[in-house]
């Protein structure tokens, strides 16, 4: 399978900047467990602080989430609208006004040039070069939609999520005098993100992804597509209350917080069921199982990290417990590697066979990657699981003191490490499994 | 199922939900003041804050339970600590953590950023939170009944108030500096030396890393005569 339109080779270099940042994010994920598990020397701490790690290792993230989604998008758009991308030109400039800003940030932060707020630490001036980058991501997007013969419902729900997520990234920008509304209106980026416009850019994607794959009718995936975007949006929308529980906001959020989160997941079982659906009545033979598996193993992963580990702690009364702690950590992880991590990974495996013209490829290093990964990956969210309900059992109900509940979790970040380290090898054969594709053996 | 149904069901929704979420945005700005008292931000509020922001803060300790997970929740950290603690840690962590087995960077912070950043955790601990987090609401309620009640007050209270932040007593305050059972067992000062040590440390033990006490002399002879009573 090759490429079917030239301006899509534009979403390469996206896409191996995407695998390097992520390779960075999880070294950097090691470095903070040391700071956990071991006691660091005073001189090491004011030289690096674990403020500055954390800042470091959440904005590679981010960077390397949103790079994946604009190359899965500039793949994407000109086969799902039959025609060139816009301008290839602007793609490559957006690349680089992107990829400088992150690099400048990254620095900044060594240097201590920070907004000083968590995931948002960016400041203003770059903030602004990334708004142009946004824009012009926009407006070649747009183009191309707009110019396109063909209409469809997955081109649209795809620039939707990308304008939702563009313009909800504006509230994080202005300093707020006031700590509450500041957190008000940061979880517009953060939740509304991740629980909105991320959403329905993965439902997008990934009804592409199973359309291309499993052959099955388009009408289908795209009815799915429009129930299932729907309900993430019913309830994630309103759902941003179960932030507002401790903040100090009315106490109706409690009840719209805590319900509409509650339904959270019912989106996300649609997702595994359609997926499950389409795999089972699928017109296309298997010829490289590592997609389809990549497949499932987002839906379940998804389910499992965003969907029931989020549901676990999102009723108030628990929350009120295990709100800021490790537990929040073990879900973050969970979430993030489950619903997003594995969709740009699923996304890489669809398309950089096809920039070489690989109709199957040897897939024996990305089946180690994929399962050293999740098996690490869940075995590591189980870890700072069990460190949050040490924290939240020691501090919060016997009250002993955040010393006492801290020092006991230095063993389990040590746990951490060594699955950490597991994690990094499945991410480092993934990853160079994804640059050194080649042609299977053929053995008739 | 037709494809015109599903969209209706998108649509209605999304709208749906986004008309809740606005509604309660516009009231719960309506009602910020009953629960955040944003008339009482001034400008050493709004200084503290951008002092918070600048040095990263949020970045290892959670406030509103919200940042890093790395160091101690700052919501209601003025009531646990008090001023002249906050001061101290964050003016020389170095020294207030010499032994501990978690280390806070020296950020240099400067006397008059520590003072602001002091106006806007006070700011922030009064805020209407449902009484989060669940283990620092001790430290709430014994503060407003020092201010409130003075003649209701226990001499532990007064104690921890004053030095729980870095002493602990029957497993109350935090244990940096040591438990005052311990502490008083090996102490061989006199009342006077106690007192004159709390207010200037340094001019009675030369190697002390207990930071000066900003505490009237009489609340010194009360704390004091609660140490010496342990012995």
């Amino acid at each position: 399978m090759t490429i079917e339109y030239q301006s899509q080779k534009v979403a390469l270099p996206y896409m191996q900047l995407s695998l390097v940042l992520f390779i960075l994010q999880v070294v950097l994920g090691l470095w903070l467990a040391a700071n956990y598990a071991f006691t660091l020397p005073q001189g090491l701490v004011d030289m690096l602080s674990f403020a500055t790690t954390r800042a470091i290792h959440t904005n590679l993230l981010v960077a390397w989430m949103l790079l994946g989604f604009m190359g899965g998008a500039y793949f994407i758009l000109p086969a799902e609208c039959e025609r060139e991308l816009h301008s290839t030109k602007i793609a490559w400039l957006q690349l680089i006004l992107f990829a400088a800003a992150a690099v400048a940030a990254v620095v900044g932060f060594l240097f201590g040039w920070t907004q000083g707020k968590p995931l948002l630490e960016i400041p203003v001036p770059l903030d602004l070069v990334i708004v142009v980058a946004a824009l012009l991501f926009l407006y070649n997007i747009l183009m191309t939609v707009l110019r396109a013969e063909k209409r469809s419902v997955l081109q649209w729900m795809l620039v939707g999520g990308v304008l939702f997520l563009a313009l909800m990234y504006l509230f994080g920008i202005p300093f707020y005098s006031s700590l509450n509304a500041d957190y008000y209106y940061w979880w517009w980026v953060i939740h509304l993100w991740v629980e909105g416009a991320w959403e329905l850019i993965t439902a997008a994607i990934i009804a592409f992804i199973i359309l291309r794959v499993t052959g099955v009718e388009r009408k289908v995936v795209e009815k799915w597509l429009y129930v299932e975007t729907g309900l993430f949006l019913f309830t994630g929308i309103v759902g941003t209350g179960h932030h507002y529980y401790w903040i100090g906001a009315p106490d109706y959020w409690l009840w719209w917080g805590g319900i509409f989160s509650a339904l959270e997941p019912l989106p996300i079982l649609l997702m595994v069921v359609d997926t499950w659906l389409h795999i089972r009545e699928r017109k296309n033979p298997i010829v490289n199982r590592l997609i389809w598996i990549y497949i499932v193993g987002l839906a379940l992963y998804h389910f499992v990290g965003a969907g029931v580990w989020g549901f676990i702690h999102t009723l108030p009364p628990i929350n009120y417990y295990t709100h800021g702690s490790q537990i929040t950590v073990s879900h973050g992880h969970m979430a993030f590697f489950g619903a997003y991590a594995l969709l740009n990974l699923t996304v890489f495996y669809f398309a950089m066979p096809q920039f070489k013209g690989i109709e199957k490829y040897d897939a024996k290093a990305g089946h180690w990657g994929f399962w050293t990964m999740g098996v690490s990956m869940f075995f590591l969210c189980l870890v700072f699981g069990v460190a949050g309900i040490l924290q939240v059992y020691l501090e919060r109900f016997l009250d002993i003191g955040y010393m006492t509940a801290h020092m006991s979790m230095m063993f389990w970040f040590k746990t951490a490490i060594v699955l950490g380290l597991v994690f990094l090898a499945g991410a480092i054969t993934t990853v160079y499994h994804l640059f050194t594709l080649r042609p299977a053996m053929q053995t008739a | 199922m037709t494809l015109r149904n599903a969209r209706i069901i998108f649509w209605a929704g999304t709208l749906v939900s986004v008309a809740i979420f606005a509604w309660l945005t516009w009231d719960f700005h309506r009602q910020e003041e009953a629960y955040a008292h944003t008339s009482k931000i001034d400008d050493r509020v709004v200084a503290g804050k951008k002092v918070w922001h600048k040095y990263n803060c949020n970045n290892c300790h959670t406030i509103l339970g919200f940042g890093g997970y790395y160091a101690p929740d700052m919501t209601k950290a003025y009531y646990r600590l008090g001023e002249s603690n906050i001061i101290s840690i964050v003016m020389q962590p170095q020294e207030i953590y010499r032994d501990s087995f978690r280390k806070m960077p020296n950020l240099g912070v400067t006397e008059a950023e520590a003072a602001d950043l002091v106006q806007f955790l006070h700011w922030t601990a009064n805020i209407e939170n449902r009484k989060w987090p669940p283990q620092d609401e001790k430290y709430v309620q014994a503060a407003r009944l020092r201010d409130e009640q003075p003649e209701k007050v226990r001499k532990t209270d007064i104690v921890l108030g004053a030095c729980g932040g870095c002493h602990s007593f029957a497993n109350q305050g935090r244990d940096i500096a040591g438990d005052f059972g311990e502490l008083a067992r090996d102490l061989d000062y006199d009342r006077e030396t106690l007192v004159r040590f709390m207010l200037d440390p340094r001019s009675v033990n030369s190697d002390s890393s207990m930071p000066a006490q900003n505490i009237t002399p009489e609340t010194a002879g009360i704390i004091a005569d609660f140490i010496l009573s342990l012995r």
